[in-house]
């Protein structure tokens, strides 16, 4: 396969599964806060604040009043700012348009249609009343996509890297969502200091990654910081939590390198790293220091998708050209 | 010119007696072999018609197959205009298009060869050499090349169109890169999905084949040597207008489609950049013009193309489909001299007729063009996509004086056809809901390699989609139709 598509696919991968994160945050996000247990967590100033926190890394100033329009539109369909969703599911498709020759017909017509639904999707609905169909949308979308992914493509080296991308992204949304539903819960903490550990937090934060029913299975306790932790980080049985990424991580990199060496410092050897490491690591072993974890973990696996670049997508440094656009074949 | 039909999705078609219309017959009856078909659309109301016809163009907007236009702050996504209404073409008839595609194509192939060695054909003073030199499409550095298994243009597109008098004439050559294919087949596809009850009453041949018979012709024009040839695609980027064509084309064919950056030279071999390293290259069907192949021998502000590449294919290390330089025969004044072509070459006569032609660049036909530029179709002889062309009788007096200062001030620049009477044919038109005529030419694709040849049965119909225009190109606001050709 040709290195640049398979950058291509890589980045498809990762955007779409990105553009599912945000599209779930920012839903589960709001719409929890309109019925949460005290004033701060129902304020719109703070569940803005932890959108923004989550969607651009930003962390606002607290003096700066937040308009809600303002927020909802940046993160769900301004084109301009590059952590938007519809900017996000826009590189999806692009990256899948460069790679339409080794993809079925039936995904990238999907990726297509849904592209378009997102264009055209009218602001003004969307910041008025369309918060909840909008993210939604994207949602049943982007399963849609990794069933036609799952269901249409040849098992192969093309599908592990599109896996590779989906699940590499998976581990560093969840890492962010976890750090920033860690940090609200911090802030409430400060706040109320006689309320449990925030209940309402570990909760949200379950359904921001689709993953609370399955914890209450398994768990049948009302969730609390520990045990939401653990699901989410080392549960190896979620599919969304960080262990069960790591594991998938690691079968797709085998299939692309079966066929070399691996070498101290190549992405499969810091994916295979990384992934022992968390083989035999317990809760305990966290929840002391979280947030050290969490930027360490981040740290990690921005590392390992640098050497997947530098190992497997390097292509010879050409300038795009704009004329390259006006180019017209004739005949 | 009258109206006769009742039909509501016929109520707008206008007879016009000038023109051959290919679905009704000069007393206004249905042709036989559109009898079939005609019934079920006139069982269609125009909300009927309309829902259909919308659902098709949905669908090829979902699927991607569009091109972009570029506006000043957004860019939109346009489909390619597509009418439902098949063109039928009866077994007889293909025949003789199909023989006579081939022939010009041999033909073609056997001139360039010629042209681009000995020039037996100029030294007999068939074709006047000054036609050649001051051609910008001959390609100097081609001179002695051999191409792999000798083949130049392994793709060809011949541009057809039916004449009041009921036969095909030959409107001009395609071979350099010859593009539309794909519209072929989705024009296909969308008639079958939306005229599945009437389809299966015609046995017409298929075009989905397309992609499997040029993979083979590719690699039947391997470099010596080479048992299993690595066949490439190259393309100038996803922002070209035919960038659908040929992300399909790949897919088709199961192989890359690769950028100019994807491929390096090295030692005189091409090789693609894979994720696990270099891989050779065999065979690539390029589909970016010729001064873009190589930035060291023809164009040097070239990103397209990849460094070397020329020399790796003199080599014969690497064969590129359509061979470099081929543009010198597609030239519309070789067009003139096809008849003599073909007789030279080949020995025969030529099965499709020419429009007659006249040169700018001889002085008598110069002065008959010049006096005449009202009734005549005035040409640039280089230029393809239906730029620079002017109609004659469509010209204010300002306009024709205009076209007269241009011929005069380069007469070797253009050619002269009497305007052609391009047939007619149904078409659905959405401001008045209801079928119209509209000129309709042919493009068929013919296929050299090594030992084997092969004519796509059906082509691209393309239509003039504004009343009375006989411009099709694409590039000029025209449309398209699924060509059904007919088994015997």
């Amino acid at each position: 396969m040709l290195a640049r598509v398979a950058n291509n696919l890589f980045w498809m991968g990762r955007y779409i599964e990105r553009s599912e994160h945000l599209a779930r945050y920012l839903n589960v996000n709001y719409f929890s806060s309109l019925d949460a247990p005290n004033e701060l967590s129902q304020s719109r100033q703070f569940v803005l604040r932890s959108i923004m926190f989550m969607a651009s890394n930003e962390i606002i100033d607290a003096k700066i009043k937040l308009k809600e329009e303002d927020i909802l539109f940046n993160v769900g369909l301004n084109t301009e700012k590059p952590y938007s969703i519809i900017h996000t599911f826009n590189s999806a498709y692009e990256n899948a348009r460069s790679a339409r020759d080794l993809i079925s017909t039936e995904l990238f017509e999907s990726i297509n249609r849904i592209n378009h639904s997102i264009k055209n999707y009218s602001p003004e609905a969307f910041v008025k009343n369309g918060l909840y169909d909008f993210t939604t949308m994207i949602t049943k979308s982007t399963a849609e996509i990794r069933s036609k992914i799952k269901g249409t493509l040849l098992h192969d080296e093309t599908y592990a890297i599109i896996m590779l991308g989906i699940y590499l992204e998976r581990s560093l949304q969840v890492t962010r969502i976890i750090n920033a539903k860690c940090s609200d819960a911090a802030v409430e903490k400060i706040k109320y200091e006689t309320i449990d550990d925030g209940s309402h937090q570990w909760s949200t934060l379950l359904k921001c990654v689709f993953s609370y029913d399955m914890m209450r299975r398994f768990y049948k306790k009302t969730p609390n910081k520990n045990t939401t932790l653990e699901f989410l980080i080392l549960n190896p049985d979620c599919p969304r939590s960080i262990k069960n990424s790591l594991g998938q991580i690691k079968k797709y990199i085998r299939i692309i390198s079966k066929h070399q060496k691996v070498t101290n410092n190549s992405a499969a050897f810091l994916i295979g790293k990384l992934q022992s490491e968390f083989e035999y690591k317990l809760i305990e072993d966290i929840e002391e220091n979280i947030e050290d974890f969490i930027s360490d973990l981040i740290n990690k696996l921005v590392v390992i998708g640098a050497k997947l670049e530098d190992n497997y997508f390097k292509i010879a440094e050409t300038p795009i050209i704009e004329n390259v656009k006006v180019l017209k074949q004739n005949q | 010119m009258k109206k006769t039909i009742k039909l509501p999705l016929f109520s707008s078609y206008e007879f016009d007696s000038k023109f051959y219309d290919e679905l009704f017959s000069k007393n206004k009856e249905v042709r036989d072999i559109y009898k079939t078909l005609f019934k079920l659309f006139s069982q269609y109301s125009v909300k009927e018609f309309n829902a259909l016809n919308d659902r098709a163009k949905e669908s090829f907007f979902n699927l991607g197959i569009t091109f972009q236009v570029y506006g000043e702050n957004s860019v939109q996504e346009k489909i390619f205009p597509f009418d439902l209404f098949p063109r039928i073409i009866e077994h007889k008839e293909w025949d003789t298009i199909e023989k006579g595609v081939l022939q010009r194509s041999k033909a073609l192939n056997h001139f360039l060869w010629d042209l681009y060695h000995d020039q037996k054909i100029i030294k007999q003073g068939i074709v006047p050499l000054d036609l050649i030199s001051s051609s910008e499409n001959f390609i100097s550095q081609m001179k002695g090349v051999d191409p792999p298994e000798g083949i130049y243009n392994h793709i060809s597109g011949t541009d057809l169109i039916k004449h009041s008098d009921g036969n095909y004439y030959v409107l001009e050559d395609n071979i350099r890169c010859p593009s539309g294919v794909s519209y072929v087949i989705g024009n296909r596809t969308a008639v079958k999905h939306a005229l599945f009850g009437v389809f299966n009453k015609y046995n017409t041949h298929r075009v989905v084949d397309y992609g499997a018979n040029l993979l083979e012709i590719m690699e039947s024009v391997k470099p010596k040597g080479v048992d299993n040839p690595v066949c490439v695609i190259i393309t100038p980027g996803v922002y070209n207008s035919a960038y659908y064509e040929h992300s399909f084309l790949a897919k088709q064919m199961g192989i890359d489609l690769v950028e100019g950056r994807d491929l390096f030279v090295e030692n005189d071999f091409v090789y693609k950049r894979t994720i696990y390293g270099p891989t050779k290259v065999d065979v690539i069907y390029r589909r970016i013009d010729d001064l873009f192949i190589d930035p060291l021998v023809f164009r040097a502000d070239s990103l397209l193309g990849v460094p070397n590449l020329f020399s790796a294919y003199k080599k014969g290390n690497v064969c590129l489909v359509n061979a470099p330089g081929t543009g010198v025969a597609d030239d519309k004044a070789i067009y003139t001299y096809m008849p003599e072509i073909i007789k030279y070459y080949l020995d025969e006569d030529a099965i499709l007729s020419n429009v007659h032609t006249y040169h700018c660049s001889r002085e008598k036909e110069l002065s008959y063009v010049l006096e005449n530029v009202d009734k005549l179709v005035v040409k640039p002889v280089d230029e393809s996509g239906g730029y620079g062309i002017s109609i004659g009788n469509k010209l204010t007096k300002e306009e024709i004086q205009k076209v007269k200062d241009t011929v005069k001030a380069n007469p070797r620049k253009y050619i002269a056809q009497p305007i052609m009477s391009l047939s007619t044919h149904p078409t659905y038109i959405e401001e008045t809901q209801s079928f119209e005529p509209r000129h309709v030419d042919l493009r068929t694709f013919t296929l050299l390699g090594k030992d084997k040849e092969y004519v796509l049965k059906g082509g691209l119909s393309r239509v003039a989609l504004r009343k009375g225009n006989l411009v099709v190109n694409s590039s000029q606001g025209g449309g398209s139709k699924d060509t059904w050709v007919l088994k015997s």
